[in-house]
């Protein structure tokens, strides 16, 4: 099997996660703009000025742009809709994520490439082959086995099945993150008790959230206190992406772009070096560990295999929100960088820094660095520890921007 | 009289308060986000005062909004 045309998408929900997933080692990169996408409520979004921006950074590193334009569509959604798909094919995004036919049929008006999103249920060759006339890159409903996959994939060889380019359709599937509790994400729970309709990506959350069940005859509440019954955990495949690939897979989706840069970060890396282990004939048990240890280190609600080794029922979380092994407290920001002698320096806004204490830094242009604490100095006197309020610097080998902010990490 | 106060970056053009008072609240076919009828802005806020017959109708829009950025008060 070779693994070297697979590739790693990865979220971005800030310039933040974009150049620590760039610098990850990422291949892809998938963002929304405006309001018309999965995540119109938790992540900040871009905005049409600034494709150009994305663009730029990411050719310059030869990883491809993707933007999500996933949600449902309304009349008055149409104009947007044109100008937002305008804009991704005059700033150079590689393809638009689409869900709506209106949304796909527009870019084949305009000869946008499509790729179409998981909240379009593809769960058999012939919707496939139904869509083949639209995307050249399809991503699978999360519920299917792999075997399901597989032979999705081995019937698009055998049928011949190809894309607006003239190649082959090529699979993508989701790896790692967050999965929903409906099929595809088509929940109709947010929209029932907040009016917050998730396929407009305003999803509340209901299933991530404690419940009583409450007896209609006699009122009596039983308190569901071992499982968060509609709270799925994460998907995570790391320990098995062997299998994921010998599917015939072409894309790997990171879910995630309301995390911050430090998870897309951590999970990417993770992936990339799976991937780079599984062409060099590294890939293993040990490995394996240290990968799933290091995700731990990151958001996730426990992990499961999701439904690709052919689980029926899902698996649940069993505590509300994360269960990250590690956290991070923020304690200020850099005032400046002196690259000639690499050393960083900041000022404290909270808490207290001591030599040795693991720190992060994140920046719009820097990404992600990690660090361990050397020395502090304060008025060009060595220091134990600063606190709130100091100006100190200290010696780091990656270049970092004022501005950037530090974090301590510590152990949750 | 009411004042509606409108944070209309962050719409998302559901048209929930539309549908609950539609005299007041249009969605803009130029960005697919609504607009506040007779507001006025101010900083990317809109604001507009209305009679107070109009209150029950934009309490439900601002009990339809999902994103919560409608808000009302009487002066």
């Amino acid at each position: 099997m070779n693994y070297a045309d697979v590739e790693i998408m990865a979220p971005a929900g800030s310039f933040e996660a974009l150049t620590a997933a760039i610098n990850a080692g990422c291949h892809s990169v998938y963002f929304g703009v405006e309001q018309l996408n999965m995540r119109a409520r938790s992540s900040i979004n871009f905005t049409t000025d600034d494709l150009v921006r994305i663009c730029r950074q990411c050719d310059a590193h030869h990883v491809k742009t993707y933007l999500t334009l996933n949600t449902i569509l309304y009349d008055h959604d149409i104009r947007l809709m044109k100008t937002i798909i305008d804009c991704a094919k005059e700033s150079g995004v590689t393809a638009v994520i689409a869900a709506d036919h209106a949304a796909m049929a527009y870019c084949k008006e305009v000869g946008m490439p499509v790729h179409l999103s998981t909240q379009a249920n593809v769960s058999n060759v012939e919707t496939v082959q139904f869509y083949a006339g639209y995307a050249d890159v399809i991503v699978l409903a999360r519920e299917l086995s792999l075997s399901q996959v597989a032979n999705i994939i081995a019937e698009i060889s055998r049928k011949e099945i190809k894309g607006p380019s003239g190649e082959l359709i090529k699979i993508e599937v989701f790896a790692h993150g967050a999965l929903c509790m409906a099929i595809s994400g088509k929940c109709y729970l947010s929209l029932h008790s907040h009016n917050a309709s998730a396929n407009r990506g305003a999803c509340i959350q209901n299933c991530r959230k404690e419940y009583v069940v409450t007896s209609k005859e006699d009122g009596i509440e039983l308190e569901i206190d071992n499982e968060y019954i509609m709270s799925a955990k994460d998907l995570c495949t790391i320990g098995f992406l062997d299998k994921v690939l010998d599917a015939g897979v072409s894309v790997l989706k990171i879910e995630g772009r309301g995390r911050s840069a430090d998870y897309v970060d951590t999970v990417v890396s993770c992936y990339r070096q799976a991937l780079d282990a599984l062409q060099d004939g590294t890939y293993g048990p040990d490995k394996i560990a240290q990968w799933t240890t290091e995700l731990s280190k990151v958001y996730n609600r426990g992990f499961w295999d999701g439904y690709y080794l052919g689980r029926i029922m899902g698996e649940w979380s069993d505590a509300y929100g994360s269960k990250a092994t590690e956290k991070k407290i923020h304690v200020g920001q850099c005032v400046k960088y002196y690259p000639k002698i690499k050393v960083g320096e900041f000022q404290m806004a909270s808490h207290t820094l001591r030599k040795g204490d693991q720190i992060l830094i994140t920046g719009p242009a820097s990404g992600v660095t990690r660090s361990q604490v050397e020395e502090l100095r304060v008025e060009d006197r060595t220091v134990e520890l600063v606190e709130k309020g100091d100006i100190f610097t200290l010696p780091l080998s990656e270049a970092i921007r004022p501005k950037d902010k530090i974090y301590k990490v510590v152990q949750a | 009289m009411v004042r509606i106060t409108f944070h209309r970056i962050k719409c998302i053009g559901c048209n929930g308060c539309v549908e609950a008072a539609p005299e007041r609240w249009r969605v803009s076919t130029r960005d697919g986000r609504c607009n506040l009828i007779g507001g006025k802005e101010k900083k990317g806020i809109f604001q507009a005062i209305v009679d107070d017959e109009e209150y029950e109708q934009n309490k439900k829009a601002a009990a339809n909004c999902p994103v919560r950025i409608i808000r009302l008060e009487t002066i």
